[in-house]
């Protein structure tokens, strides 16, 4: 198992051209991806070991390695992990690499290398068409620099050469590989039933916690994971896919739903994203003045540019002034929708709480109310009571509750 | 599968897309848009109240009874959508920050509500921490700013390398979430400082995260939880790198044509006593998790919405799953007649850890 030459960066599996931080995780995935018996499951060592078992066990013929590229499918070549592979094979993979590398760095090239992988996994996608969420074209106009010419040919091939890899086997197949990959020993016969499942029918995926040590190589498998920060021309403020075969639930913009929730019209229509002046985002005052200054405007927009500039500005400061002169007198600065502001309009807070609120924007620490003095205790008023006014619109409950 | 011992007036409603699968106690008067925030009131007080922010620019109060039933309490309007709530330790106070770029305290004693912070842009997260007193609140203009309420300065303003995304606060440990994967942990003794920045265990946006302790109930890391369907269960001082490790969630169970529909982590919470946690999904379910031993505890069936947030309550007898949609379709499956919901499970005894063997 001792590491190849120095100059062979990577070990590779043979049957499908991957590369692999380790020696070890090649082992892994040619024990789950090209040795395993599609039968029962069970994982064996080597291609003719496959072959002998499933002519034993299940008197089938096995004429091709699952999973592998068309020109490697041979199931009498003797491979496990790096040993094995024919010379001229090894010093091929070594010329593409020298040839593909360049100057890149050894990280760059591995969603390169990753990428024809899907292809196996996409058992009735059009052939040689990446299925990808609207707007990620950007995948396939850049063809992966690592790609060798005609990969996505020999997949076609390889897929049109493995009729008995159904599309959900492969499925399943990528699945157990990922429930048991943290399993080193001896391979036992594994059943999907047997596939060991935190909670009975539920999701396989998702159950499999793992280090995170191994996972940048480990998670890797069953999709193609193409890391957002890399080249690879995606943009930085879009969200990478995932994979051909998996798409994630999310506006492609790389921003927090939030954000983009709260750039809606329906919630900002107070305009408080772009306005600074926060006076005027809930206040009817407010609202109309910037209505008024809308229409003066459209007035405005009939005169001579100057002049109508002129005109805007006087407008828009004497809204300002009006805003100013609006929160002063203490319009409703805060409370919002009218059935609310109605209904919350109680005595207690209409007066004082407006004052102190615009406090703090003028700058006066002494409007702040004492506050952090109250003892706990004021909160344990009787069952029943309620803080302050009722608030709920529609029915309120007031009845006094005991526990 | 989904057998629940308690169930109150909803057991006949039992097949899956009904809008409660899990036959929790529903809410009554719920928000009229999406919830973007729940908080269960403190031990402090007898009694446990829950508040919830809206994007209908509104904080609500409820009772809860040991029964189940909802009470509501109060209910309060900021000038625009609500994106967080906290709680002040003695209870007397809730804490509502959101889009018009303020953060209020609102005394439910006095009803009265103060704006006690101030930012260039929304607001996304607020914490109370006690020990101060303060009051934390993370924001998209890129800054961390730490509030004595009565003053209408901050006591302390920290630059973030991006917009604040999700934060946590559990005295003397402090963590931010960013725009762009970044993640600071702040230690609070004496003045809040930078404690590490970190390289983001997961390759995309985040997007909710909690602190939780060790042992000795002290803070010792954060779960992190993504867009891309995966949480990240980080320790600050790992004994080994072993120790992170990141898990799948809320993805789809590979459908018909192969494709695999991967959700947003919604939110994360860890339950008070066991130190297990929950997540909720974009795909409209919640899953338990122990991440002691690595497992599933219990996944839930699939909600009419997605669950765009969570709370447990502070003996952990409560969890509060809150079904409205997040934005993750954009706003075209925007349907504003469908109606939110908040449930309420008594879920002790599935959050218990797995017996270790």
């Amino acid at each position: 198992m001792g590491r190849k030459k120095k100059k062979q960066s990577k070990p590779w599996c043979w049957y499908c051209n991957r590369e692999f931080d380790d020696e070890k995780i090649l082992i892994q995935h040619q024990k789950a991806k090209h040795f395993k018996c599609h039968i029962c499951h069970k994982k064996l060592y080597t291609g003719p070991g496959l072959s002998i078992h499933c002519m034993q066990v299940h008197k089938e013929t096995i004429d091709k390695v699952p999973n592998s590229l068309p020109n490697r499918s041979n199931v009498d070549i003797e491979i496990y992990g790096m040993e094995g592979i024919p010379a001229a094979d090894l010093k091929e993979h070594e010329r593409q690499k020298q040839n593909s590398r360049g100057a890149e760095s050894s990280d760059e090239d591995e969603p390169a290398n990753k990428r024809p992988k899907p292809e196996g996994l996409l058992g009735n996608a059009p052939p040689g068409m990446q299925v990808l969420p609207p707007g990620m074209i950007h995948g396939m106009v850049h063809p992966p620099p690592g790609m060798p010419p005609g990969m996505q040919m020999m997949s076609m091939g390889h897929m049109a050469g493995h009729p008995f890899m159904h599309p959900s086997m492969t499925q399943h197949m990528m699945a157990q590989h990922m429930m048991m990959q943290g399993q080193p020993g001896p391979p036992k016969p594994l059943f999907p039933s047997a596939v060991p499942s935190s909670s009975p029918g539920a999701a396989v995926v998702g159950a499999d916690f793992k280090p995170i040590s191994s996972g940048a190589t480990i998670s890797a498998p069953p999709t193609t994971n193409t890391p957002s920060g890399s080249g690879q021309g995606a943009k930085v403020n879009t969200i990478a896919a995932t994979g051909a075969s998996s798409k994630i639930i999310h506006p492609l913009e790389d921003i927090s739903l939030e954000e983009i929730r709260a750039r809606d019209p329906k919630y900002c229509k107070n305009d408080w994203q772009k306005n600074d002046d926060r006076g005027s985002s809930t206040s009817t005052a407010g609202s109309e003045l910037s209505i008024a200054v809308s229409a003066a405007q459209a007035v405005a927009a009939n005169h001579a540019v100057i002049q109508a500039k002129a005109h805007e500005a006087q407008q828009q400061h004497m809204a300002m002034m009006g805003r100013m002169a609006a929160a002063a007198a203490g319009y409703p600065v805060r409370v919002s929708g009218p059935p609310l502001a109605v209904v919350a309009g109680s005595p207690v807070m209409a007066g004082p709480t407006m004052g102190v609120l615009r406090g703090p924007l003028i700058g006066g620490p002494l409007m702040r109310p004492p506050h952090l003095g109250m003892p706990p205790g004021m909160i344990q008023m009787p069952p029943g009571m309620m803080y302050g006014a009722p608030m709920f619109p529609g029915h309120m409950i007031m009845q006094p509750r005991f526990r | 599968m989904y057998n629940q011992s308690s169930i109150g007036s909803f057991a006949s409603t039992t097949t899956v897309a009904k809008p409660n699968p899990m036959n929790d106690y529903e809410v009554v008067q719920p928000p009229d848009d999406s919830i973007s925030s729940l908080a269960f009131s403190p031990a402090a007080i007898p009694q446990t109240f829950l508040v919830a922010g809206s994007w209908d620019n509104n904080v609500r109060l409820w009772e809860i009874e040991q029964s189940g039933t909802s009470i509501p309490k109060s209910m309060q309007s900021c000038g625009g959508p609500v994106l967080d709530v906290a709680w002040s330790e003695d209870g007397t106070k809730v804490f509502m920050a959101g889009c018009e770029k303020q953060a209020k305290m609102w005394d439910l004693a006095s009803n009265q509500v103060v704006q006690v912070a101030v930012h260039d842009a929304p607001i996304k997260t607020c914490h109370w921490i006690p020990n101060y007193p303060c009051l934390m609140t993370g924001s998209w203009d890129k800054t961390l700013k730490f509030w004595d309420t009565r003053s209408p300065t901050p006591m302390l303003s920290i630059n973030l390398p991006e917009r604040c995304y999700c934060a946590d606060v559990d005295y003397p440990m402090a963590v931010v979430g960013t725009a762009n994967r970044h993640i600071i942990v702040y230690q609070l003794e004496g003045k809040p400082q930078e404690f590490k920045k970190l390289d983001s265990p997961l390759k995309y946006q985040h997007r909710c995260m909690k602190i939780f302790k060790d042992k000795k109930k002290q803070p010792a890391g954060y779960a992190l939880g993504s867009i891309e369907g995966r949480v990240a269960i980080q320790y600050v001082n790992p004994t080994t790198v072993k120790d992170n490790f990141t898990f799948k969630c809320h993805r789809s169970n590979g459908t018909p044509n192969g494709f695999q529909d991967i959700y947003a982590v919604n939110d994360v919470a860890f339950h008070p006593v066991h130190g297990t946690l929950a997540t909720v999904g974009s795909d409209g379910t919640f899953s338990f998790w122990d991440k002691d031993a690595r497992t599933k505890l219990k996944a839930s069936s699939e909600m009419e919405q997605s669950i765009s947030t969570c709370a447990f309550n502070h003996n952990g007898q409560i969890f509060a799953y809150a079904v409205s949609y997040d934005w993750s379709k954009g706003h075209e499956y925007h349907n504003p007649q469908k109606k939110n919901y908040i449930y309420l499970r008594s879920c002790f005894d599935e959050l218990k850890p797995r017996p270790t063997s």
